[in-house]
């Protein structure tokens, strides 16, 4: 199925806010290119395990927010959970189909020309700034700008979002807050684009969470929501940014996200995914190493249960010699649950001393769950280090004998033994509190 | 008064592995309070015996009984035995990444004893028995068994016997791979834990733990099977003389 969306649709976001000429430009030309490129379907290398023929877009709704930012009200339970990890008081966005609004803007935080707010609020008074990232001839050109439907999809009709800026030498201590939820509608479109730049020497944290009040999830098969979202993040030479992402989509959302992270001379990027939950969840990282000794380290943790897919790919691009990359994905599924990674370690010619590690560890928990990993190496220049490797398979029989000898259920050795599958990823996560955080919401999860 | 039950009795069990019949008709009764030893060459089937007595799934029963406090526990998996009294310190205890030594001993005392223990009194317990046992406080934030040198391992083990406090611990070559300092450490944990509450079965290849934990059984084990039963003196016996005595024993003419 897949229809398309219409033409209209971008009309209506270029009509409907103030934007600059050259973004309308952008829209449209990426629409065109939309137009043009074929719906992706499982067969697709990096479509596999995905049901995306499912996804009816002409019956989907694109939600177009016109409303103004404003100042948060009340703290949304969401975000409380989260800043009771993370330190109280931390600048957040909360966006919802129906609204946007701010908390804590008043944190010390967002002095020192820091600027924290919603993607349509930067446009409105930073569309200068934005430009060197947004303009046509200015965009990033990750692998899936050329080819992918979603990504272009995004790129046309992104409608809500975050903006970060961090200038030269200023130095973020604790991280901000980019919250989205899909509240409880179904049958909808949204196409967050999220845009981090961290300038030379300055040091950030990013929190983004996906969510959806669950209270009144829907029947997956019969109303399908998309949340599209596109995130940006660039770090500039000596620049140091955590960036950590949190989905817990509710049942009937199919969730696709392309990352793009470009890492300037001795900068270094720590980006850790956290998926758990949605009907399906499509997400491409790509991480392009573009100056002298820069680094990148990327971390996921994946929970599955009951029939939810999850397909990642990601990308380390060396593009400059003296260059760093590291991927630890670790993936636990749970019933009939089903991943499929596909890493990439690309190395151009240039890329002498590059140092480059992948792993990606699959743990089956339930009878029907199915793994796929899949390492990809294009590797150009020959001075290099490159080490990878996967693992898929049940749960060890001796640590659960040996659990359940000292009284646990066999349930209650699974639920430890993935907890510490989990633990040794995401407990060094360099933003304060989120180790613990993870913890928790995954323990919440498996109890579920 | 009717006379005291037994705590564990086993009677004609062979067991298998992968097909292959490895205890061929053991025979074994403890009481409450007992210490047992049992002895015998390497590959005889002691941890064989160890592991089917805690429910290992790749052991089987083909023949036999198992009761404990006069139930069939030979069905029962390995955490409802735990939770009946039994319990086991592994001759190889595994490493789980991850998971941090005092999460999983609170666990695993609250699912024995059946119930929450408020932190701070099971923080008192631990810290007394850790110390009893020369356990230092940082090994309760490293991971169960990870990177654990084999002492320490054993160490641990231990612990987790005299915190669980079962009516039957099975210690399978708990003694090995000690140095001596440990040796006496590890022992008179294992005396503590030897109470009229708790009966222990001792599974050792040497003489000397049985210097400081007085068995009341010795047992020799040879192709699975116990194949002699004496008392503390049987230990030194063996250590004089070696298993090739009680096999010329068994067989007279010297011809197995
Ligand atoms: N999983 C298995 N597959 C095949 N054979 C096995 C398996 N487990 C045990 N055995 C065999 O059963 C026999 C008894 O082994 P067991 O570990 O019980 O000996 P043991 O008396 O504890 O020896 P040790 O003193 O060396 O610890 C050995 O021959 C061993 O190779
Ligand atoms: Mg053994």
């Amino acid at each position: 199925m897949v229809k398309t969306i219409a033409k209209e649709r971008v009309d209506e976001i270029t009509k409907q806010t103030a934007e600059p000429a050259w973004l309308k430009e952008s829209r449209l030309k990426a629409f065109e290119s939309y137009l043009k490129i074929p719906t992706p379907c499982n067969r697709d290398e990096n479509w596999r395990r995905t049901e995306v023929d499912a996804l009816d877009l002409s019956t989907l709704n694109v939600v177009v927010s016109d409303s103004k930012e404003k100042s948060a009200a009340k703290e949304p339970a969401v975000v409380t959970e989260a800043l009771s990890h993370l330190g109280k008081n931390l600048p957040y966005i909360y966006t919802t189909p129906q609204s946007v609004e701010i908390g804590n803007a008043d944190s010390a935080l967002l002095s020192k020309g820091v600027i924290f707010c919603s993607l349509k609020t930067a446009l409105a008074q930073h569309a200068d700034l934005l430009s060197k990232y947004l303009a046509p001839e200015n965009l990033p050109t990750p692998d899936f700008a050329q080819n992918d439907k979603f990504y272009l999809m995004n790129q046309s009709l992104f409608n809500c979002g975050a903006f970060l800026y961090v200038p030269k030498n200023v130095i973020l201590e604790s991280p901000v807050l980019n919250v989205l939820s899909s509240g409880v509608e179904t049958s909808i479109a949204l196409f967050p684009r999220v845009i981090i730049i961290v300038e030379q020497g300055a040091k950030a944290e990013f929190v983004n969470i996906c969510t959806a009040d669950k209270t009144k999830a829907a029947d997956a098969s019969e109303s399908l929501s998309l949340v599209n979202s596109s995130i940006e993040t660039y770090v500039g030479a000596n620049g140091n940014l955590s960036y950590l992402d949190v989905s817990d989509f509710s049942s009937n959302t199919f969730a696709v996200s392309r990352v793009y992270n470009e890492v300037r001379k001795d900068g270094s990027l720590h980006a850790s995914t956290v998926a758990l939950g949605g009907w399906q969840i499509k997400s491409d990282i790509q991480t392009n190493l573009k100056e002298p000794g820069s680094k990148s380290d990327i971390r996921g943790v994946v929970l599955g249960s009951g029939s939810e897919r999850y397909s990642f790919n990601t990308i380390q691009d060396h593009i400059s010699p003296d260059t760093t990359s590291t991927i630890n994905f670790r993936v636990a599924l749970k019933e009939s649950s089903s991943s499929a990674y596909l890493g990439t370690i690309r190395v151009s010619k240039e890329a002498q001393r590059t140092d480059s590690y992948q792993s990606n560890k699959n743990l089956l928990l339930g009878s029907n769950a199915h793994a796929d990993s899949i390492p990809k190496l294009e590797i150009l220049a020959d001075d290099v280090k490159c080490a990878h490797g996967a693992t898929v398979g049940p749960a060890d029989k001796e640590q659960i004998f040996y659990l359940m000898s000292r009284g646990l259920s066999l349930l209650e050795a699974e639920e430890l033994i993935v907890t510490g599958f989990f633990r040794q990823v995401v407990q060094s996560c360099p933003v304060d509190g989120a180790g613990d955080w993870i913890n928790a919401l995954v323990a919440d999860k498996i109890h579920s | 008064m009717a006379a005291q039950e037994p705590l564990l009795k086993i009677e004609d069990l062979w067991v298998s592995v992968e097909g292959k019949d490895i205890l061929k008709g053991v025979n074994l009764t403890i009481n409450p309070g007992e210490v047992h030893a049992i002895m015998g060459r390497n590959g005889s089937g002691k941890s064989t015996l160890s592991y089917t007595l805690m429910g290992h799934p790749r052991y089987s029963i083909n023949r036999g009984s198992i009761l404990f406090k006069g139930e069939e526990i030979g069905d029962l998996p390995p955490d409802e035995r735990a939770k009946k009294g039994l319990a086991l310190a592994f001759q190889y205890p595994v490493a789980i990444p991850g998971v941090s030594v005092s999460n999983f001993l609170r666990a695993s005392v609250k699912a024995v004893r059946g119930k929450e223990i408020p932190v701070k009194e099971f923080r008192q317990e631990l810290k007394a028995q850790m110390a009893l046992l020369e356990v230092k406080d940082e090994f309760l934030s490293r991971y169960i068994n990870d990177g654990f040198s084999g002492g320490e391992k054993k160490r641990l083990e231990i612990l987790q016997m005299t915190l669980l406090k079962p009516a039957l611990a099975v210690l399978d070559e708990t003694d090995s791979g000690l140095d001596i300092d440990a040796l006496k450490v590890v022992s008179s944990g294992i005396n503590t834990l030897a109470t009229k509450e708790t009966a222990v079965l001792l599974i050792t290849h040497y003489q000397r733990i049985l210097n400081y934990v007085k068995p009341d059984f010795v047992h020799v084990f040879q192709s699975g099977q116990i194949v002699k039963t004496g008392g503390s003196e049987l230990s030194e016996e063996l250590e004089e003389r070696g298993y090739d005595w009680v096999t010329q024993e068994l067989t007279p003419s010297g011809v197995a």
